[in-house]
């Protein structure tokens, strides 16, 4: 069953198509990567999946039915723009939100001790906001989206504000989220994170999907043009031409990309060692940090 | 389902605040401050006439002087000293002015007065006041007119009003000081919906600026949001109300008969008299009120009886005018950043309740005009003016009736319009919307 099931929606702020025709299905039990650049429509697709925005056309649906204010219980959502009650301590405004998504006030607090002890904070139970570290309330914070125990939970860049050290604890909690049959929307412009966690995505441009799919598939079908080398000699001395692009480059190492097709590796090769030599040769599958960059460029010609 | 969302949101906005500092100190403080307002009100209202000016009397006539002295020793001083010498001692600032007494003061009450020019509409009336007795008591004893005769056609009028009730009886009506009571009122409405309707657009923008608005939203209705806030934020009033009623009926309580005692400490005696002769006279006991001296009688007859439909008057409007102001206060901190463009967009709300406060007097004065009973009627005003008018005057049930319904038809018409604003408000930030823009929002589906 698709937990998330959006068809042909369009969405207008005035005269301006902030969602323009998307249609998108998120099956159960899956991390899916909602990419975009910014201003591309992903907060108000969110805001329409939370039912917080209707659509102007097509419709929505979760859990298999037309959504409507009954889901907002079963779904968790860590917004972009954090915010907690400032002057609230950390316990009070847990409870508060979670008797808000319909939870007893005595489940609500026990759910909030089980997960700022797995969060390791807590000793935080009874400050106040303001007193917290930046961390820290983004802790609070992302135990509000999960604390009712949502079927569909949507984090908004979840790793924003976090050390390494925090940022592996919660990328282990969200795989274990996943495990136990949740159902998650990972959006975040850090590309490492979604190849590392993602099973599908979908590449939002002006309010337009450009790219939707499973990640292992995505990259397949895009072209092993990128090569990376390293060698000893001065690159400069190489004449290119046409052929290749330098995408990035320091001392005895280069990422290129193939830009003639025609051209065998043999015939690279042969180009390259011309001038260098070379210690490593390697053709690899794009990023999905290129496959971004690359499919945002294409939509925009 | 719904339902308990709104009360968990009720429960949370009432006990933030009933819990706070600042709702326990502004509870105490508030009747003080109150208090206060009006003593300085009155105490200024009472000073008008009283002028705290020096004035030199240049008596040429050596007639009225003494006389202008005894009306009001405070300002005037007999001097004798040349024209010239004052005007120097005038403009030297020792001095506020002088008044030169001739001959024509008495023939034609023609008098001059110099000062350094100023002075206020106030000084120049007592002035003339006290002449005027000083120069007609004059003329008068000049006629030789009896002394007696003099007295009588001194006389004030002293109106006593008596209320007639359905028993037929007739009762002490004390009109002044039911419109006095009316005007406190309809300003403690004034004030208690503000200071709430503040606390509403406050708390709205506080969660705008805290960026809570979106995980509320993805939790509850926006019309949810904003009635539980409204509700809440009421409640608290109404307990900020209850307890000044219970600190009220207190000191009454205990000011009666603190009253009675001081009174009857200081006439044992007489009581003791009266209580011979009526033992004398073997007349019933009578209760320990008929012993009281006149004064204590009149002190506590003087004391407005507030009648308890005024008390449900007051909770009703105060509560009808508050939902329709703060529902609006609403919509306008939802459409805000911050507290300061909040301020420009409310003026069309404000407007409406600063105008209906500065006409109270004539509300007061005279409750039952035509411009009166409009004002209690429209919902804008009625509820700081149909307050007033109840505790003033008796009001004609359909006025009431009219009142009513007209407030809680418009009050459920500034929900609703309060709501759709609400709703697109909560999530815009960045750019001040204008007041068009609201308008154009409530339109939108």
């Amino acid at each position: 069953m698709n937990i998330v099931e959006i068809k042909n929606v369009t969405k207008f702020f005035g005269d301006y198509k902030a969602s323009n025709d998307i249609s998108l299905a998120i099956p159960k039990g899956i991390i899916h990567g909602l990419l975009g650049p910014n201003g591309a429509g992903k907060t108000t697709l969110i805001r329409m999946i939370t039912n917080i925005y209707m659509p102007d056309q097509g419709e929505i649906l979760v859990f298999g039915e037309k959504i409507n204010r009954d889901h907002q219980n079963q779904i968790g959502y860590l917004p972009e723009e954090r915010g907690l009650y400032k002057k609230m301590n950390v316990i009070d405004q847990l409870v508060y939100f979670g008797q808000l998504k319909g939870m007893s006030k005595k489940d609500a607090q026990a759910k909030a001790v089980f997960w700022l002890t797995r969060l390791e904070a807590k000793d935080f139970v009874n400050k106040k906001v303001q007193d917290l570290s930046k961390g820290m309330s983004q802790k609070v914070q992302f135990i509000a989206a999960v604390l009712h125990n949502p079927e569909l939970m949507i984090l908004d860049e979840p790793f924003s504000g976090f050390d390494p050290i925090n940022s592996e604890l919660f990328i282990e909690i969200i795989l274990d989220l996943k495990k136990s049959g949740k159902t998650i929307i990972l959006s975040t412009h850090q590309m490492h994170q979604v190849e590392q966690m993602c099973d599908e995505i979908s590449l939002i441009n002006k309010g337009r999907v450009i790219l939707a799919g499973n990640v292992r598939e995505i990259k397949k079908s895009f072209v092993k043009n990128n090569l990376n080398i390293e060698f000893e000699g001065n690159f400069q001395d190489v004449n290119i031409g046409n052929n290749l692009v330098i995408i990035s480059k320091s001392e005895g190492k280069a990422k290129l990309k193939i830009t003639n097709p025609a051209l065998k590796p043999n015939e690279i090769i042969a180009l390259l060692t011309d001038k260098l030599q070379l210690t490593k040769f390697e053709i690899v599958e794009p990023s999905i940090n290129e496959i971004f960059i690359e499919s945002v460029k294409n939509s925009q010609n | 389902m719904a339902n308990s969302k709104i009360w968990t949101i009720i429960n949370h906005e009432y006990l933030k605040r009933v819990k706070s500092k600042g709702f326990i100190i502004g509870t105490l403080i508030g009747p003080l401050s109150f208090i206060l307002f009006f003593a300085i009100i009155i105490a200024v209202s009472m000073s008008m006439g009283e002028s705290s000016k020096k004035l030199a009397i240049l008596d040429n006539t050596n007639i009225l002087a003494d006389n202008l002295i005894k009306a009001n020793k405070d300002i005037y001083f007999k001097v004798n000293k040349s024209e010239a010498e004052l005007s120097k001692e005038v403009l030297a600032d020792n001095l506020d002015g002088f008044v030169v007494l001739n001959k024509e003061a008495l023939d034609n009450a023609k008098v001059t007065v110099y000062t350094k020019g100023g002075g206020g509409l106030g000084f120049i009336n007592q002035l003339e006041n006290d002449l005027d007795k000083v120069l007609r008591e004059y003329r008068m004893a000049e006629t030789k007119v009896d002394k007696t005769l003099l007295a009588r056609i001194n006389l004030n009028v002293k109106l006593e009003t008596k209320k007639i009730n359905e028993s037929g009886k007739t009762e002490k009506d004390n009109a002044e000081g039911m419109s006095f009571v009316g005007y406190i009122l309809g300003f403690a409405i004034y004030i208690l919906t503000f200071l709430y309707g503040s606390f509403v657009s406050r708390g709205v923008i506080e969660e705008k600026v805290n960026r809570i608005m979106e995980i509320l939203a993805s939790s509850v209705t926006p019309f949810e949001m904003m009635i539980g806030k409204v509700v809440g934020i009421g409640f608290v009033g109404l307990t900020q109300v209850a307890v000044w009623m219970v600190m009220l009926f207190g000191v009454m309580a205990v000011a009666t008969p603190l009253v009675m005692t001081f009174d009857k400490s200081f006439n044992k005696a007489e009581i003791q008299k009266i209580e011979n002769l009526q033992q004398m006279n073997k007349m019933p006991m009578q209760s320990g009120n008929q012993a009281m001296s006149p004064q204590a009688k009149s002190f506590i007859e003087n004391i407005p009886k507030i009648s308890i439909w005024v008390g449900v008057a007051f909770v009703f409007y105060f509560f009808m005018g508050y939902f329709f102001y703060a529902s609006l206060f609403a919509a306008i901190g939802s459409a805000v950043d911050t507290e300061q463009d909040a301020a420009q967009l409310q003026l069309p709300i404000t407007l409406p309740i600063i105008l209906t406060i500065t006409t109270m007097p004539q509300i007061m004065g005279q409750p039952d005009s035509t411009f009166s009973i409009f004002m209690s009627l429209f919902p804008f005003s009625s509820p700081i003016t149909m307050i007033t008018r109840v505790a003033a005057t008796s009001v004609p049930l359909w006025q009431i009736a009219a009142s009513v319904i007209i407030l809680l038809t418009s009050t459920v018409g500034a929900i609703w319009f309060a709501a759709k604003i609400y709703r697109v408000g909560i999530l815009m930030t960045g750019k001040k919307p204008t007041f068009k823009d609201l308008l154009k929002w409530a339109k939108s589906n």
